[in-house]
């Protein structure tokens, strides 16, 4: 039951995000009937997700048969939802898919592209005028943190590379890495020449 | 609690009253069989338009997860044809319109008119058509053919249906072989110090509310005393054996204040 609560509040959440995006449950919808079964086994947890065009139906129990049924460790699971290389993930060891995988990854395409349209959600609470002012204003901030780190980070970068001196220069250190292939190659090709001298000698010593 | 679906007219009781009509149990009274459908009508109709808000007031939301509980047992897949008899206002129909799809069918089965179009309405609105049919229909007299349906439920429902077994029967009748039957009702704590707890919520708080919200104490009276008079988890799942089901099995919840039943047809 608490689980089943649980799940309740959680899927009423996600629906909640996945209505922001205007083509998400449209997606969703060739995928109706479908069930997917998440068996984690640490910690031992099984979760029956079922999507549709209203949303994602989550549940603690199904009763009839899951079209793709997905093993793994909570880590695996975790890194496979935080992935964009989704397929590396399902094809590791200690992850096992059973059944249709297109249905999983179909599913999991539809959450990673995402595009959620938050300016609608805060108008229906804040009404027409207080919303483009407010997510202007957002925006703008949003720009100037942006433009502000990455100045900071180009500002570091120079600062210690070439005022305090305390690390290495990016063309610096390209330069250095260059040098060192250079002298790493001439190196094999030296050994590679020893080699050949060292067998011609041994077969005219033997002649 | 969710107060109840209109099953039926009442409970049956064999016994016979003075003038040898057969009387059945109204709550804890016994009534004459021919007043009973009146008086559970009066029941609903007083109900029915604030029977969500009481349902939400009376579990503290608890109904939600028991029905979402019985949706996860009833295995219904796209295309499957589901019955959902005492329908009540609509909300296992609507999950089930959505697992169904287009081409599945669900019938929102209730004996009570004012019920059955609260239920309707409330549908409507919520934008469920198409794959949605309602009947006004008594649950032991299903107006459906044999083996028909893939699912039946029926929540907070039988207790109000005068003979159990006959709608047990009928429900076997119009289910398909290997089809499945849900009974989510109330039943008896399986704990001595909750079923306390419950009885004085029951008779105590219930009548209040029911006087505070809906003006009406006696409908939340007769809810109940009809849950006392109401088979026990084991007693049902005899009832359902004896009826046909095969491989019948329950699940307490609440601790066994409701418990859902499954059966499934041979």
């Amino acid at each position: 039951m608490i689980l089943s609560g649980l799940l309740a509040g959680v899927e009423h959440g996600l629906n909640r995000v996945l209505r922001l995006d205007s083509t998400a449950l449209g997606r969703l919808g060739h995928l109706t009937g479908k069930v997917i079964e998440v068996d984690c086994a640490s910690p031992a947890l099984k979760l029956f997700i079922l999507p549709s065009d209203e949303g994602l139906l989550l549940a603690a129990n199904w009763a009839a048969e899951a079209d793709c049924i997905l093993r793994a460790p909570a880590s695996s699971l975790l890194n496979l939802a935080l992935s964009r290389d989704k397929t590396a993930v399902l094809h590791s060891p200690e992850v096992d898919l059973e059944g249709d995988s297109a249905v999983l990854l179909d599913l999991a395409g539809v959450l990673q592209d995402l595009e959620l349209d938050w300016e609608y959600e805060l108008s229906r609470w804040l009404g027409p005028i207080a919303t483009p002012l407010l997510s202007g204003h957002l925006r703008s901030r949003a720009g100037w943190y942006k433009q502000g780190f990455v100045s900071l980070k180009q500002n570091l970068a120079e600062y210690l590379s070439e005022e305090s001196r305390a690390l290495v220069g990016t063309h610096e250190a390209e330069a250095r890495f260059a040098e060192l292939d250079r002298v790493k190659l001439d190196l094999e090709r030296l050994e590679a020449r020893v080699e050949r001298l060292s067998r011609s000698l041994k077969s005219s010593d033997n002649a | 609690m969710p107060a109840f679906s209109s099953g039926d007219s009442d409970m049956t009781d064999q016994r016979k009253g003075s003038d040898a009509e057969p009387t059945t149990h109204f709550g804890f009274k016994n009534v004459p069989e021919s007043q009973k459908a009146e008086k559970v009508a009066e029941v609903f109709h007083s109900v029915a338009a604030k029977y969500d808000l009481m349902n939400d007031v009376l579990s503290g939301g608890m109904h939600r997860l028991w029905k979402r509980f019985t949706i996860e047992l009833s295995g219904v897949r796209t295309g499957n044809r589901v019955l959902d008899i005492a329908g009540g206002t609509g909300d296992l129909a609507r999950k089930f319109s959505h697992l169904v799809g287009p081409t599945g069918q669900v019938v929102l089965a209730d004996i009570n008119a004012s019920m059955l179009k609260v239920g309707r309405d409330r549908l409507l609105d919520l934008g469920v058509a198409g794959n949605v049919e309602f009947v006004q229909a008594d649950a032991e007299k299903l107006p459906f053919p044999d083996n028909h349906f893939d699912c039946v439920t029926i929540a907070f429902g039988l207790r109000n249906v005068t003979h159990k077994e006959d709608a047990l029967r009928s429900m076997l009748r119009v289910l398909k072989p290997g089809g499945r039957l849900l009974v989510l009702e109330f039943s008896k704590p399986t704990n001595t110090l909750m079923s306390k707890v419950y009885d004085a919520y029951s008779f105590a708080f219930m009548p209040l509310a029911g006087k505070l919200i809906t003006n009406d104490s006696e409908s939340y009276r007769y809810l109940a005393e009809s849950i006392r008079m109401h088979p026990n988890q084991e007693t049902l799942k005899s009832m359902m054996v004896e009826a046909g089901f095969d491989r019948v099995t329950y699940h307490n919840m609440t601790a066994g204040i409701v418990a859902l039943h499954r059966g499934i047809k041979p």
